[in-house]
This record gives C-alpha cells, structure tokens and sequence, in this order.
C-alpha cells in the first residue's frame, strides 16, 4: 500500500469514529442528564450553570413514594399491562396458529383486518371508550385499559406469531401426529417449545407498548387506575415543577422497558415492523 | 432476492389443506374466535358508538339528555379553522419529522453497517431512546431546552452560539418537538433499516465495485433499491405513529406557545376532555381517522406497498 492510500483510509476511520461517536453522545446525553438530574437534590438542580459533579441523593426517589403515591401507580401499571399482555398474546397466538396452520376463508382480509388496529389513532376510541365505561361503571377501574391494551398488542402478537410458527417446517408438527399426538399435544410439545424465544420476544414489545401509554391511560383514570406515565406527567404542575421528582418518575418506568428489550434485542426488529423485517 | 430483509410466507400455501385432520373443520374458528371477540367489542363497537355519537349533540356537562343532530357536526366541522390549522400543522410535523428520521436512519445504518471496533456498543446508544417512555422523554426535554436554566443552552454558549428560546417561543417551539420526536423515533427506523442492510446479498456490490462505481453511484443505484420494501415498512409504521403524537408534546409545550404546537391530538383531547363537547369531538376524530387513512393510502400507493407484500407472498 502507498503512503497516500493508508494515509486516505486512516482519514476516513477518523471521520467514522467521530461520526458514530457524536451521533451516540446525542442520543444518550438526553438520558444520562435523565438519570442523574433524578439523583440531584433541589440546589443541584436549579444550579447554573449546571453541575457535573454532585453528591448523590435518593431523595427523589423516596418522595415517588411519599407524595405521589408510585406504589399504587407501580401496582396498577403491573396489573394492567401484565393481564393485558397476556390476554393479547394468548388470543394472538390462537388466531396465528390458525392463519399459519389452516386454510380459512378470507384470510388475506382477515389478517389486514388485525393490522388495522395498529393504524387506529387511540384518540378516535378515546370518546366512546370514555362513555361506555361510565355508563357500565367501568371508569376508572383496571379493565378498561386491561381491554384497550389487550386489543392494541393484538396484530403485533397476531402477525409476528404468524411468521414465527410458519418459520417451524410443518413436517415436524405432521411427523408428531402421525405418532398420535392430538393436534393439541403436538402444539403443547412440539410446536411451542420452539415458538418460546419468539413468544418472549414478542411479548416485550406488547408490554412495552403498554406500559410507555400515557393517553388512555391519563383520559380514562382519575384517581384508582392511575398507571406510571399519568402519575409522573402529574410531577408537572404549571408554576411549581418538581425536576428531580419528575426525572425519578421516569428513570423508574423507563428500567424494565429498556432491561427487557435489551435482554430481547434478537428479535426486536422482527417484532417492530410486525414480523415483516428479519432482524 | 431471497436473502433480502423482507421474509416471506412459502409454507403457507403449500402445508395448509393437508394438515387438515378428520374433525378439525372448526378448531381455526375456535382459534380465531378470542382475537374476534376481543376486536369486535374492544375495537370495532366503540368505532360503531363513536359514529352515532358523533351524529348528536352529547355534553355530558348538560345532562344525560342528548337530541339527534344529523350531520351538523361535521358541517361545523368545515367551519372549524382552528381544526384545519391543527390537521395541517399535523401533517406538516408528520412529514418534516419522518423525512428528518429517515435521511437520518439511512446514514447512521451506512455508518455503522462498517463493522469497525467498538461500533458494537456505541450502537446500543442509538437503540435506548425508542424504549424510554414517552413522558419521561418530554419531562427530560423540557429540563434541557429551558431557556434561562436549560442545559442545552449552557452547552451552546461554550461553543458561542447565543441564547435560544427552544418551546417558549411561537417561532421555534415546533421545530424543538420535531426535534425531540426525531431524537426519539430515529432509533427506530435506524435498527429497522441496520438490519435491512445486513441481510442484503454481497454479490450486487461486489459486480458495482468491478464495474467500477463509486460510493454515491452503489448507494442509488445498487442499495437503496435493495432496501426499499425495508424502508417503506420502516416509513408507513412511522407516519401512522408521528400521526398521532400526543405525549411529548403535551408534557413540552401542550400545543402552545400561541398554538404554534396545536398537533391534532392536543386539539382534540382539549375538545373532548376540558369542554366535554363529545358529539363534536367525535365527529372530528371520524374526519382525522379519515385523513389517517387517506394518508396511509396515498403513501401505500406511491411506494408501491401492496405490490412488495404480493411479491413476498408469491416468491
């Protein structure tokens, strides 16, 4: 190699790695300035020019708990993501195995049926979800957004399980039942088994889409089924905003999204585009 | 084009009829039957109630009694300037944003499809802002860009830019939420089109770098077209989302200052939710699901959508 090419490729490795360096320091200063302005205390706060280096304080953290009452919150946001998960995936993953596994009539439509939902602005349903609830007396309690998520995680779960289980080669579900296995069996023991890195995939991006939702959540709770989001946007009131408190709020819902989908990134463009992409 | 990103569906009509079993006619009904439930009565009923209301006068400010208006509400509708306003600012927010994510994307997927040290773990940055929630997001922006105590102002005076004004001014607060909205979503597109770009076969570039092309002529001519059906799915799925941003905004500016930010979403949940004018609010909410829809088809058409799904399923 001449002087001049090694010359020209240490140049362009250069403009790489500064490149990729800046575009990492713009999307992860947001979130280092997240996490440590919740470990602030009040002065470390409104200091300026800011502070880089600071004691570190929990008091943020104990006031999520004393003064806008996150246990609850935490609880509810559990309760309701969590039955909502696992209603949408355990229905989603019935109606895959159908559209994957037998001849149903219409079922190109039915599938772009399901997709739709994913296109539906959840301020259309807002208003008549707002009226039904009241008058069933639902308002305000955990099913109904239990409902609401449940139905908004369905086509993730209906078309990625979909790829999924047509990825498994129907040979090995036909060689399990001509052994005698009822259909059901061989699904139970044979086809599941290989669905589960999938299943769990899937499942984060159902529960991340639930547990990150803040408009139902604020528009159909007022006081008993508050979720996580609708607690910390209360951090913000108009003349008194709480920073330290609000930044607590949100390094608190924002862990078991980012741990789980970190733990999950395999399949995580899989499950984003509806199983369209390989990842 | 069997190594593309895009996967296909090729058991699906081969394996299908001949699994059929004795005595299994209706197990894909009874299959299929809790996904329909829960989309009847979930979905499509309160789509049905949302049309009826929106075709009455309902307040629930003024009693439980309501009388039958017709199509009064969206002719008032037409009349509504503040409605238009917001659809277009909507659109024109949509459009800026996902244009700005995507040209983006596309780089950031060429940088880092380099393989050279360390991009492994500077990659895992540019994934974390899709998964934070998205009040946190605003909460975090907000404390940033104050104008008088905002980090990101003390960060440009270092650098000698002078004092800006980020969400409190009516000129410069949508370009702040457009920018917040491409710190956020970009991650998404990115890692969409980073794993299209990977899956591409080596072959195509191997035949441009024979016959000499350079790197802009392989770009256009040999990987973009490759990685289109990846970047229509990554764009559709983007534009139905920055559609219907509500949370960032809301927490940043709540549609002002000066309804510089009124997006759709704000308008209506302040329609519905502070002045409880329902049978309005419905009415609107069938006109934005329309232009959502309109949306989507313009955009399905032009890239020609349905085409690269049939292409999926026959190859």
């Amino acid at each position: 190699m001449s002087n001049s090419r090694i010359l020209k490729s240490s140049a362009s490795a250069l403009a790489a790695y500064a490149l990729a360096i800046a575009a990492a320091l713009f999307f992860a200063f947001p979130i280092f300035w997240m996490v440590t302005s919740s470990f602030k205390s009040e002065v470390d706060i409104s200091a300026y020019p800011p502070v880089w280096s600071f004691t570190p304080t929990l008091v943020n953290y104990a006031q999520l708990f004393t003064e806008l009452n996150a246990w609850q919150a935490l609880i509810n946001s559990a309760l309701i993501v969590g039955l909502a998960t696992c209603i949408a995936m355990a229905a989603g993953t019935m109606a895959a195995y159908a559209l994957a596994r037998f001849d149903v009539k219409g079922k190109e439509f039915l599938a772009f049926e399901i997709l739709s939902i994913r296109m539906l602005p959840p301020i259309v349903s807002v208003i008549p979800m707002f009226i039904i609830a009241r008058q069933l007396g639902i308002f305000d309690t955990p099913w109904l957004l239990i409902a609401a998520y449940a139905l908004s995680g369905l086509p993730f779960v209906v078309w990625v399980m979909r790829v999924f289980i047509q990825d498994i080669p129907q040979s090995i579900e036909e060689a399990a039942m001509i052994d005698g296995c009822s259909r059901f069996e061989t699904f139970w023991r044979v086809t599941l088994p290989l669905l589960l890195p999938g299943l769990a995939a899937t499942m984060v991006i159902v529960f991340m889409f639930a547990w990150n939702e803040f408009l139902l959540a604020s528009m159909l709770t007022s006081q008993e089924a508050k979720t996580l989001p609708v607690i910390a946007a209360n951090a913000i009131k108009p003349k008194a905003i709480a920073w330290g408190l609000a930044s607590a709020a949100g390094v608190m819902m924002s862990l078991p999204v980012v741990v789980l989908v970190l733990l999950m990134q395999r399949y995580l463009v899989r499950g984003l585009t509806l199983g369209a992409v390989k990842g | 084009m069997a190594k593309s990103g895009i996967i296909g569906a090729p058991a699906l009509q081969l394996g299908a009829t001949k699994a059929v079993r004795a005595g299994e006619k209706s197990v894909p009904t009874l299959l299929l039957a809790p996904t329909m439930i829960i989309m009847t009565i979930v979905g499509l009923y309160p789509l049905l109630h949302s049309l009826y209301i929106s075709l009455t006068n309902y307040n629930p400010t003024f009693g439980t009694s309501y009388a039958f208006i017709g199509f009064a509400n969206y002719a008032r509708a037409f009349g509504d300037g503040q409605f238009w306003y917001s659809v277009g600012l909507t659109l024109a927010f949509t459009a800026i944003s996902v244009a700005l994510s995507l040209t983006l994307a596309v780089f950031l997927a060429l940088l880092f499809n380099q393989n050279r040290l360390g991009f492994v773990v500077l990659r895992t940055f540019l994934l974390i802002p899709m998964l934070i929630t998205p009040i946190a997001v605003g909460i975090t922006w907000r404390t940033m860009m104050m104008p008088d105590l905002g980090v990101l102002n003390y960060l440009l005076s270092l650098i000698g830019v002078g004092h800006l004004s980020w969400a409190s001014s009516p000129s410069s607060a949508l370009a702040s939420v457009v920018l917040v909205d491409v710190w956020q979503w970009t991650p998404f597109m990115f890692i969409i089109i980073f794993a299209g770009l990977r899956s591409l076969p080596k072959s195509p570039f191997e035949a441009a770098a024979i016959d000499g092309a350079g790197h802009l002529a392989t770009f256009m001519n040999v990987t973009l077209p490759m990685l289109k059906p990846v970047i229509v799915i990554a764009t559709l799925l983007r534009i139905v989302d920055a559609f219907r941003t509500y949370d960032t905004v809301y927490i940043i500016t709540r549609g002002g200052p000066d309804f510089a930010t009124d997006l759709l979403s704000v308008y209506l949940q302040r329609v519905n939710f502070r002045i409880f004018d329902l049978g309005y609010g419905s009415a609107l909410s069938w006109i934005a699901l329309v232009i959502v829809l309109v949306v989507v088809l313009v955009f399905v058409n032009l890239t020609g959508f349905l085409k690269l799904v049939a292409d999926k399923e026959n190859r």
